[in-house]
C-alpha cells in the first residue's frame, strides 16, 4: 500500500467531521435532555398540602445504601407522618429501591441531576428540601 | 400415646393432645390465628381446617379436635388451601389493610398467612368497618376496625390474668371486642391482650410509631422489678430500649409480664438518668470526673467500722458479692444491709431457724401442682402479679383450693370459690398460731411431726392461742379458723405463700416461723406443691441475702445504721441503689441520719431524694446496660446480658466498687463472670453454675432443709386508738419499690399516692372517691387521694409506699399497723 493513502484517509475522516454536528454538550450553556425515567435527585410527593409519606419505613428499610432516615411520629388526627425524612445524597448509588418499596408513591426520583455542593453537611437532604414544591 | 398418620406420615402424639399439637409436635405446620397454646381451645377463625378421612373427609379445626388412634389427615390439600384462602378473603374484607402505618405489620399473623397463601385480590366487596379508635389510653390502643375476632385478648384476660376487661360485644357483622359499656379500659394493663392479639388491633401506645419491627433488635434480660424474676425480651434499636417483645416460649410464665414489666422500661433510657459523677461543693453538687469523684470515695472509706453501707436488692449477684468483698476485707467493716433490714427478716432469721435455709421450701411452679393454697395476705397479687397468674391458673384450670388470710379483701378474694378470711390487721401470726393449736388439738398433726425438734416447745407454748382466745381478737370466728386448719391438714398438698418486703413490716421472722409450723405439723413440706413460699420484694433481694450482704456476726442492720449516722458512730454512708428517704419507715429519722453523717455516698441511675443529700453522687447502669445475674424469690438463678451500650460516662456498679478495691490496694476479679465461678463454688445451691449454664434457662439453687420447730411471737393485738382507723402500708399493683416512679408505663396509670378506704369510712367521715384527705398519725400529717373501694373492712385504710411526693414515711415509722386520722 502507498504509504501516503493512510494520511489521505485519515484527514478525510477528520475533514467529514468538521461538517458534522459536534457531539460534546456545552454544558452548561447547553442542557442535556433527561430521560423520563432518569434517577435523579428524590422528590417526596404531597398530597392535600402535606407530605403524601405515612412514615412506613419501607424505603429505609429497602435501600441498599442505608442512606435514608425516617422518624415516624403521630400528628393531631392521629395520624402517622414523617417527622425526619433524610436521605444522605453522598451515600445514595440513585438504585430507585425506594421509589419501588413506597406503598403510597410518596416518594420519586425527579430529573435534577446537579447536586454538587460545598459542605457534606449539604448533601443531606431534609425533608423540607425533598418535598415538591 | 397414640398413632396417627398426617400428610402420609406415621406419628404418635399424647392422648390429650390436638391434631394440632400432634402436627406440631412432629414438625407438621397448620396455619393458626385463633389459637394459643397456654388457653384453652377456642376454633374461632377456622384456618386450621385440615381433613380427617374418618370424617368423611369433612374440613375441622385442627386446633380444637383431640386426636384418636388411627386418624388418618390430610392438612394440606388444594380445597384445604382453597377453604383457607377463603377465610382469609373474609377477613381481609373489612379490614382497613393499613399495614403502612400498623405497628403490628413485620409481626402480624394476619399479614404473614395473608403473604403465604398469596391473597392478593378479594373475590367479594363490602365496607370497610368504621369503629372508633380508642387513643386515649395511655398503655393500650385500641382499633378494632384490624380485629379478627379471635378472642384471644378476651380469653387471656379471663384465664390468665383473671381480670376480665374485654369482651365481645354486640353480634353478627357487628360484633367487637370492648368493655362493659364500652367504656375506657381502666384495668390492670399487663399488656397480655396485646402480646396475644395476632393483628394490630391491641397496641401498646408508648410504643406507637417508635421503630418498625424489624428494625428492632431483640435482647433476652430478665425483668429488674419485682421476685418474681420474669424473663423479658427487650426490643432495641439505636442502642435505645424501645419496647418489651412477647416470647411465647419464654420462661415459666411463657412470656406474660406485668404492667411493670411490659410497661415500665422507659427508665432506661430516661433522660433523668444521671450522666456524669456528681461531688457536693459549697453545698451544690458539681458535675465532676470519675477519678476526682473515686479517689475522695476511696479516701472516705478507708475508716474501718466507721462506714456503713447500704444496697438495693437490685444489684446484680456480682455486684453485691463484690460490693461486701469491698467492704469486709478493703474497708474492714461489717455494717452493711439491704431493704432497711427487716425486709428480708422472714428468710434470713425466719426461714433460716426453721428451715436452717435462708431461702423457700418452694418454687413458683408449685403452685399449679398444689391441691390448697394458704396465702398470706390478698396483697401477694399486687407484689407479685405474675406468681398470681399462677394463683388464678391453678384456681381455675386446676381446681386448686384457696384460702386466704388477710387484713382487706383484693383481686384473689374474687377467684372461684376462694375463701377469704379478713382479720383485724396485725394479727396474722396469732391466726396461724390458732391454726396451729386447732392441728394439734384436734389431733390433725402428721405422725413425723412429733419427732421434729422443739415439737414440745411449741406445743406448750400455743397453749394461748386457742382458735377461741384469738378469734376474740382478730375477728375471725374460732370455727372458720378450725374449718380452714382442717381444710389444710385435710388437703393432699398444700402450699402457704406470704409476700415480704419494706412496706410489710409484720412479715417477719415470726410470721415465717409461724407459716413454717404449719407446713412441719402436717408433713407438708419437701414435697411438690408444698411447703412456704416468701414472696421477696425485689428483682435480687433473693441473691442479695444468699450474697450474704445483710448484717451479720454483730454487723449494724439497715435502720440501725441509720441510727448510728445520727448518732455519729456511722461516719461514712455508702449507698448503691437504695432511696431510703422514701422507702424506709420514719421519714424525719432517715432525713436527720442523712444529714448527720459526714459522708453519704450514693451510686444510682436518677438523682432521687436519697442522692439529692450525698456529698458524693456516681452514675450507675440499669440492667439493661450490665450482664450479671438475678435470683428469684425462689432461687432462680438467672443470667442476663447486656442489652444496650452504656453511655460513655457511667459505670456498672461492678466496675465501681472493681476501682475502689483497687484504690484501697486490693484486686477485684477481672469480670463478673470470673467472680461468679467464686461466688458458684461457696454458695450453697449455686455449686456448677456458671454464666454460660445459665445463659438459656437460669437453674434454681436448690436449698437443703432441716425442720425445727420455732415458737413464734405473736405481736399484741392491735387496736386502734379511740376515734381512729388502723393505717397498713403496701405495694400497689402498677409498682415496685421507688424505681418504677421513672418507669413512665406505670406512672400513666398510677401517678400519686392514694389512701384507701371502706365505704362506711368514707360515708362517716364524708369522703367521696378523689377527694383530697390529710392523713395523720403521731408523726406527722400527708395530704393524699382518697380511693374509696369495696375491698377495705371498716376501720382499715391502705396507702402504698412508693412515691415521693408523697412518702407515707411521714406518717408511717414501721409499725405494722398505725393509728391514723383521716379528714377532708
Ligand atoms: S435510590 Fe437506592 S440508594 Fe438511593 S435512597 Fe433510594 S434505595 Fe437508597
Ligand atoms: S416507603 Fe414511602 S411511605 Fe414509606 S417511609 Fe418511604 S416514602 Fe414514606
Ligand atoms: S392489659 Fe391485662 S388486664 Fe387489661 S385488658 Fe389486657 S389482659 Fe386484661
Ligand atoms: S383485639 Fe386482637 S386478640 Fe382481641 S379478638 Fe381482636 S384480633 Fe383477637
Ligand atoms: S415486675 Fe415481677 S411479676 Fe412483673 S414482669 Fe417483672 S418480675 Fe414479672
Ligand atoms: S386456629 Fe383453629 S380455629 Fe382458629
Amino acid at each position: 500500500m502507498n504509504p501516503i493513502t493512510p494520511i489521505i484517509n485519515g484527514l478525510k475522516i477528520t475533514l467529514k467531521h468538521m461538517f458534522m454536528k459536534p457531539v460534546t454538550l456545552q454544558y452548561p450553556t447547553e442542557r442535556p435532555k433527561v430521560a423520563k425515567r432518569y434517577r435523579g435527585l428524590h422528590a417526596l410527593n404531597v398530597s392535600h398540602d402535606k407530605a403524601k409519606c405515612v412514615a412506613c419505613y419501607l424505603c429505609p428499610t429497602v435501600c441498599p445504601a442505608k442512606c435514608i432516615t425516617v422518624e415516624a411520629a403521630e400528628d393531631a388526627n392521629h395520624d402517622k407522618y414523617a417527622s425526619v425524612y433524610e436521605i444522605d445524597m453522598l451515600r445514595c448509588i440513585f438504585c430507585g429501591y425506594c421509589v419501588e418499596a413506597c406503598p403510597v408513591d410518596a416518594v420519586k426520583m425527579t430529573e435534577e441531576f446537579e447536586l454538587a455542593n460545598y459542605n457534606r453537611q449539604d448533601f443531606i437532604y431534609s425533608k423540607e428540601r425533598l418535598l415538591v414544591k | 400415646m397414640v398413632n396417627l398418620t398426617i400428610d402420609g406420615k406415621q406419628v404418635t402424639a399424647p392422648k390429650d393432645a390436638t391434631i394440632y399439637d400432634a402436627a406440631k409436635l412432629n414438625g407438621i405446620k397448620i396455619p393458626i390465628l385463633c389459637h394459643d397454646k397456654k388457653l384453652k381451645p377456642f376454633g374461632a377463625c377456622r384456618m386450621c381446617l385440615v381433613e380427617v378421612e374418618q370424617m368423611k373427609g369433612r374440613q375441622i379445626p385442627a386446633c380444637t379436635t383431640p386426636v384418636t388412634e388411627g386418624m388418618i389427615i390430610q392438612t394440606a390439600t388444594p380445597e384445604i388451601v382453597k377453604a383457607r384462602e377463603l377465610v382469609l378473603e373474609l377477613l381481609l374484607l373489612n379490614h382497613p389493610l393499613d399495614c403502612p402505618v400498623c405497628d403490628k405489620a413485620g409481626d402480624c399473623d394476619l399479614q404473614n398467612l395473608t403473604y403465604d397463601y398469596k391473597v392478593d385480590s378479594n373475590r367479594f366487596t363490602d365496607l370497610k368497618f368504621q369503629h372508633e379508635i380508642d387513643y386515649n389510653n395511655p398503655l393500650i390502643e385500641r382499633d378494632m376496625n384490624r380485629c379478627v375476632l379471635c378472642g384471644k385478648c378476651v380469653r387471656i384476660c379471663d384465664e390468665i390474668v383473671g381480670y376480665g376487661a374485654l369482651t365481645f360485644i354486640d353480634r353478627g357483622i357487628e360484633t367487637k371486642i370492648g368493655c362493659e359499656f364500652e367504656d375506657g379500659l381502666n384495668c390492670e394493663f399487663c399488656g397480655s391482650c396485646i402480646s396475644v392479639c395476632p393483628v394490630g388491633s391491641l397496641l401498646a401506645r408508648p410504643f406507637k410509631h417508635k421503630a418498625r419491627f424489624w428494625a428492632l433488635t431483640k435482647h433476652e434480660s430478665v425483668c429488674g422489678y419485682c421476685g418474681t424474676g420474669c424473663r423479658l425480651t427487650l426490643g432495641v434499636k439505636d442502642n435505645k430500649v424501645l419496647t418489651t417483645i412477647y416470647d411465647e416460649n419464654q420462661g415459666f410464665h411463657k412470656g406474660q409480664l406485668c404492667v411493670r414489666g411490659r410497661f415500665g422500661y422507659q427508665f432506661i433510657n430516661s433522660k433523668k438518668r444521671l450522666t456524669t459523677p456528681l461531688i457536693k461543693k459549697n453545698g451544690r453538687l458539681i458535675e465532676s470526673t470519675w477519678d476526682e469523684a473515686l479517689d475522695l470515695v476511696a479516701g472516705r472509706l478507708n475508716r474501718g467500722n466507721s462506714v456503713a453501707a447500704l444496697a438495693a436488692p437490685r444489684l446484680t449477684n456480682e455486684e453485691l458479692a463484690l460490693f461486701k468483698k469491698l467492704l469486709v476485707e478493703n474497708v474492714g467493716t461489717k455494717n452493711f444491709d439491704h431493704a432497711a433490714g427487716y425486709a428480708h427478716a422472714a428468710l434470713t432469721e425466719g426461714f433460716s431457724r426453721s428451715f436452717g435455709a435462708t431461702a423457700s421450701s418452694a418454687s413458683i411452679l408449685d403452685i399449679q401442682k398444689s391441691d390448697l393454697l394458704l396465702v398470706i395476705k390478698t396483697d401477694s397479687y399486687e407484689t407479685h402479679p405474675v406468681v398470681g397468674f399462677e394463683v388464678n391458673m391453678a384456681v381455675k384450670n386446676k381446681g386448686v383450693k384457696l384460702s386466704i388470710i388477710s387484713d382487706k379483701r383484693g383481686k384473689l378474694s374474687k377467684l372461684p370459690h376462694a375463701q377469704t378470711l379478713v382479720h383485724r390487721p396485725g394479727s396474722e401470726v396469732a391466726v396461724l398460731n390458732a391454726i396451729a393449736w386447732t392441728l394439734l388439738d384436734e389431733k390433725l398433726v402428721a405422725g413425723s411431726a412429733s419427732l421434729i425438734a422443739g415439737y414440745a416447745d411449741l406445743e406448750k407454748s400455743l397453749s394461748g392461742f386457742s382458735a377461741e382466745a384469738v378469734a376474740a381478737q382478730c375477728g375471725i370466728s374460732a370455727a372458720d379458723i378450725k374449718k380452714l386448719a382442717s381444710e389444710y391438714a385435710a388437703a393432699e398438698k398444700a402450699l402457704i405463700i406470704f409476700p415480704a418486703g419494706q412496706a410489710y413490716s409484720g412479715h417477719n421472722a415470726d410470721l415465717a416461723t409461724a407459716a413454717a409450723n404449719l407446713a412441719f405439723l402436717t408433713g407438708k413440706y419437701d414435697k411438690e406443691g408444698c411447703g412456704v413460699l416468701c414472696l421477696s420484694e425485689k428483682n435480687n433481694s433473693q441473691g442479695a441475702v444468699d450474697m450474704g450482704f445483710f448484717a451479720q456476726d454483730g454487723g449494724l442492720n439497715g435502720l440501725q445504721i441509720l441510727d448510728s449516722c445520727a448518732e455519729g458512730t456511722v461516719k461514712t454512708l455508702f449507698i448503691a441503689g437504695e432511696n431510703p428517704l422514701t422507702s424506709y419507715p420514719n421519714r424525719s429519722k432517715v432525713k436527720a441520719a442523712l444529714e448527720a453523717v459526714e459522708f453519704l455516698i450514693v451510686s444510682e441511675l436518677f438523682l432521687t431524694e436519697t442522692a439529692a443529700m450525698a456529698d458524693v453522687v456516681l452514675p450507675v447502669c440499669s440492667f439493661a446496660e450490665k450482664d450479671g445475674t438475678f435470683t428469684s424469690t425462689d432461687r432462680r438463678v438467672q443470667y442476663f446480658k447486656q442489652a444496650i451500650r452504656k453511655s460513655v460516662l457511667i459505670k456498672t456498679d461492678y466496675e465501681v466498687f472493681s476501682s475502689l478495691i483497687a484504690r484501697l490496694g486490693g484486686v477485684a476479679p477481672a469480670t463478673p463472670a470470673v467472680l461468679f465461678s467464686e461466688i458458684a463454688d461457696k454458695t450453697a445451691g449455686y455449686q456448677g453454675m456458671t454464666h454460660v449454664s445459665l445463659l438459656k434457662e437460669g437453674a434454681f439453687a436448690a436449698a437443703v432443709t432441716t425442720p425445727k420447730f420455732i415458737v413464734p411471737q405473736a405481736a399484741a393485738p392491735f387496736t386502734a386508738e379511740t376515734g381512729k382507723l388502723s393505717l397498713v402500708t403496701g405495694s400497689a399493683l402498677y409498682h415496685n419499690g421507688t424505681l418504677s416512679q421513672y418507669g413512665e408505663g406505670p406512672m400513666h396509670v398510677c401517678p400519686e399516692n392514694y389512701v384507701e378506704l371502706s365505704r362506711t369510712d368514707a360515708a362517716l367521715y364524708k369522703i367521696a372517691e378523689g377527694d383530697l384527705v390529710t392523713v395523720s398519725s403521731s408523726s406527722g400529717s400527708l395530704q393524699l387521694k382518697a380511693k374509696i373501694t369495696p375491698r377495705m373492712p371498716a376501720g382499715v385504710v391502705f396507702s402504698p409506699y412508693h412515691f415521693s411526693d408523697a412518702p407515707i414515711n411521714t406518717i408511717w415509722s414501721g409499725a405494722p399497723v398505725t393509728s391514723v386520722t383521716v379528714s377532708k
